[in-house]
């Protein structure tokens, strides 16, 4: 409400937005969507190499919608989205870490083995 | 439609039909012609007293955030209200049927009791959902909307619109939630869902639907108002109002809304997943096709704890500022009071699993997650302690607000170390699902609650000017705490001998005289409601006598006591210079609380829109339409939705400035409302250090705005 005698174009922010930056992104991501969602629909691959394949895409997209979308870097002109960055990271390693470990040894002791994967017997 | 929905879809109307209309039922019939009957009596009443204008313009189109504040917490208390009613025919529901054999009524359809399972089904669903989402979160976040900018000396929220935006929306999901009461059914599956049983397979009807998508809008208008927060609490601060200085209501406000939009986001994908699997035939959660079940209550959880954190925290920080206050001492502890507040944000990130030890992942994700919940009771055991030191040789006046603080604490003790129980795997094995853990979190919940009602009495004086009535605060307080404990110790003990929770026929015929001391209990929370109306009655009746100043209380300690009471729409006529940690009681001490500004600056504010209202307004027909699949409505609702967005981005608002005569005016007119605080006590004040700068030099917007890294 402070800010309403500027002109928010003027923003460092709004300035570091590019139409370029935002298409890149907006492609890239719609790129990785539509592979994963064909690797799957048409079973390209065998099943285990398939939840490679569609994990390393979505790494992926989540790195162009980061990157281009969200202009999270570690920038010293927005030390915000850089705080936001180190703030994230943590958040990702812990719930996606604790995540594959509790469903791998749940999926040890609960569910068939998913063809092509190694460690199971 | 890209799913088969089993039952007649016409394009005009969706699923909708008249028979979806529950006219036979013979509890929601004539409940709907009651609310019929009080909304034109209401709509009546408002018209004849011609407010309609007058709501618009000053609460329907505001942007002001104690305002929206106000409107949170009266949406807050009327859905509490509505969960209330809910736990009441639950514990009714128990009471008629437990025992043996076919004892329902049958003008009902009961077998058992007078709810059909159906029927029970959908009001714990709506119970659960209603109480943590749309009674809990609205509060704290009305009650965070009020205080946390007038704690930083802030004019506002950082963004004035988006609040309004972020309240509109979580009103569109309490509506939506409402309206499935008469049109169609509500979830039956639980307030936090079960995979597979919401596939479309299992639940074919319209409840999950309207689960999912009150879901949505909640976690949206909470998301957009935590970055709002965050916002304001880094950018917004008076000069001098250092990290150090920072009330401990807004830490936790902090901590709570860094957990907020961090987690909500979970929530909206694993709900959008949910979508997808009912609404465009997906197979991420369903039992075969590589669904995994199991993924749900992963995905659920992982923002579910979080949560659970999210409403717990800003609790903590209201008896932050209620016991120093009604003990007139400083907080004791504060800088460990703000880490163990960070210290349970953080850990509410690497505990989730504890709510399903019971899945089978084996001893060693088990134990991890065992011992990082027990993890939880190291910070909480140093806020429990902090606020004990903070009393100890304090000079307590036991106040309604200090009474419901404390209780708060007993409280928190008794589900903290049930929660320590559960945190040991072997004993969760053991009650998981029971009644105990049902009684385990409500005293969690109603930690929350008392919190609440505290801050609710503590800070009312300061947004309407005029204290509520101590005495009937203290009768509700007894009364609702007598409901408490006849309520939830059967639970417990109900929770040993093996009930089960969501039982709509417990058919123990041991358990029946507990059943009876709950419905005794519940009955005595009836008239805890009862004596809240009458609170409320009774301090309205009275204002004029219990007219209050600025320092409402008289020992309050932080920096929104400095400010008018009822708080002005321009919150500080000059921004206030911060020069302690407890700066209104640092002020009182050295004699400078009645110094007001000698000059004045203008003031930009921001205009109403309305344009919130009406994005409130499109995304609950999103909401409905989806639900009832009208495709063509729902995408009028999302084009409308996007339309109005782009339009008020591409408008903007200029605002509007008051100048500096007319806040001279305005803050006169206010100081002459008000009757001076502590009367016969003459302001001696005097300090040795010297020079001391009550408001700070250059407070013009314009220059506000363009400032640099520098100090002021």
């Amino acid at each position: 409400m402070s800010h309403g005698h500027v002109n928010p174009i003027d923003h460092p922010e709004v300035q570091m937005a590019s139409r370029r930056g935002y298409m890149t992104g907006f492609i890239l991501a719609s790129v990785l969507m539509a592979l994963a969602t064909f690797l799957v629909s048409s079973h390209a691959l065998p099943p285990f190499a398939l939840l490679l394949a569609i994990m390393a895409c979505a790494g992926f997209a989540v790195i162009a919608q980061v990157y281009f979308l969200l202009h999270i870097d570690i920038s010293e002109h927005n030390i915000w989205n850089t705080v936001a960055l180190v703030a994230f990271i943590p958040l990702f390693v812990i719930t996606i870490g604790l995540t594959w470990w509790m469903f791998s040894q749940l999926y040890l002791r609960t569910m068939p083995m998913i063809p092509g994967m190694p460690g199971m017997h | 439609m890209l799913v088969h929905v089993p039952g007649p879809w016409s394009p005009l109307l969706g699923r909708l039909a008249l028979s979806e209309i529950p006219y036979k039922n013979l509890i929601l019939a004539p409940l709907f012609v009651l609310i019929v009957l009080v909304g034109l009596a209401l709509v009546g009443w408002i018209t004849k007293r011609g407010l309609w204008g007058y709501l618009w313009r000053e609460w329907f189109t505001t942007v002001d955030h104690k305002k929206l504040g106000i409107m949170y917490i009266f949406l807050g208390l009327v859905m509490l209200f509505r969960g209330f009613i809910d736990g009441l025919m639950i514990r009714t529901q128990q009471m008629l049927a437990v025992g043996p054999g076919d004892n329902g009524i049958k003008a009902m359809g009961a077998i058992h009791g007078y709810l059909t399972p159906f029927h029970f089904g959908q009001i714990y669903s709506a119970h659960g959902l209603i109480m943590i989402l749309l009674a809990a979160t609205p509060l704290l976040v009305g009650l965070m909307n009020i205080i946390v900018p007038l704690q930083i000396g802030a004019r506002d929220m950082a963004f004035p619109y988006l609040n309004a935006l972020g309240f509109w929306i979580t009103a569109a999901g309490a509506a939506l939630i409402m309206i499935s009461l008469f049109v169609g059914d509500f979830s039956h599956n639980g307030w936090f869902g079960y995979a597979p049983i919401f596939e479309m397979s299992y639940s074919p009807g319209v409840g999950v639907d309207y689960w999912i998508w009150t879901l949505e809008l909640i976690a949206l208008g909470t998301t957009l108002g935590s970055i709002n927060f965050l916002a304001t609490v880094v950018k917004m601060r008076a000069p001098g109002m250092t990290w150090g200085r920072l009330p401990v209501f807004t830490w936790s406000a902090v901590s709570a809304n860094i957990i907020a939009l961090t987690s909500f986001p979970c929530l909206q994908v694993a709900l959008a997943l949910v979508g997808a699997d009912r609404y465009l035939g997906t197979h991420f959660f369903t039992a075969g096709f590589g669904g995994n079940l199991m993924l749900y209550t992963n995905l659920f959880w992982l923002w579910g704890h979080p949560e659970v954190y999210f409403v717990i925290l800003p609790a903590f920080g209201m008896l932050g500022e209620i016991i120093p206050t009604f003990s007139e001492k400083p907080l004791f502890g504060y800088v460990a009071m703000v880490l163990a507040t960070f210290a349970i944000a953080g850990v509410s990130w690497i505990v989730w699993l504890h709510h399903f030890f019971t899945m089978g992942m084996g001893p060693y994700v088990s134990t991890e997650f065992s011992v990082a919940t027990m993890l939880v009771g190291i910070p909480t055991g140093v806020k429990v302690f902090n606020w004990a030191f903070t009393m100890y040789r304090g000079r307590i006046s036991y106040t309604a607000a200090m009474h419901w603080a404390l209780g708060a604490l007993f409280l928190l003790l008794i589900g903290g170390l049930t929660g320590m129980m559960l945190s040991i795997p072997a004993i969760n094995y053991m009650v998981h699902n029971s009644v105990f853990v049902v009684a385990h979190f409500h005293m969690m919940l109603l930690c929350i609650v008392y919190a609440v009602f505290g801050a609710v009495i503590y800070w009312w004086p300061k947004v309407f000017g005029f204290r509520l009535n101590e005495a009937w605060g203290k009768i509700m307080f007894w009364l609702f705490s007598a409901g408490t404990a006849l309520v939830f110790i059967p639970m417990f003990m109900l929770g040993f001998m093996g009930e089960t929770r969501r039982l709509d026929w417990p058919f123990d015929p041991h358990w029946a005289g507990l059943f009876d001391v709950q419905e005794f209990g519940i009955a005595i929370y009836v008239l805890s409601v009862v004596s809240f109306v009458v609170l409320l009655f009774v301090s309205i009746r009275d204002r004029a006598k219990e007219r209050v100043g600025a320092d409402a209380w008289g020992t309050s300690r932080s920096l929104e006591w400095l400010t008018d009471s009822p708080v002005p729409f321009y919150n500080f006529a000059m921004v206030p210079e911060i020069n302690a940690r407890d700066e209104v009681a640092w002020r009182r001490e050295h004699g400078f609380l009645d110094i007001r500004p000698d000059h004045y600056k203008a003031i930009h504010m921001p205009n109403n829109t309305p344009v919130a209202l009406y994005i409130g307004a499109t995304l609950f027909l999103l909401g409905f339409a989806l639900t009832w699949r009208i495709w063509w409505l729902s995408g009028i609702a999302l084009l409308a939705t996007v339309a109005l967005m782009i339009w008020r981005s591409a408008k903007g608002d200029p605002g509007y400035v008051i100048s500096a005569e007319e806040i001279a005016r305005l803050d006169r007119e206010a100081r002459q409302k008000m009757p001076v605080d502590g009367g016969d006590t003459v302001p001696v004040g005097g300090f040795a250090g010297g020079q001391i700068m009550a408001y700070s030099r250059e407070v013009s917007d314009q220059d506000r705005s363009h400032r640099g890294p520098k100090s002021w």
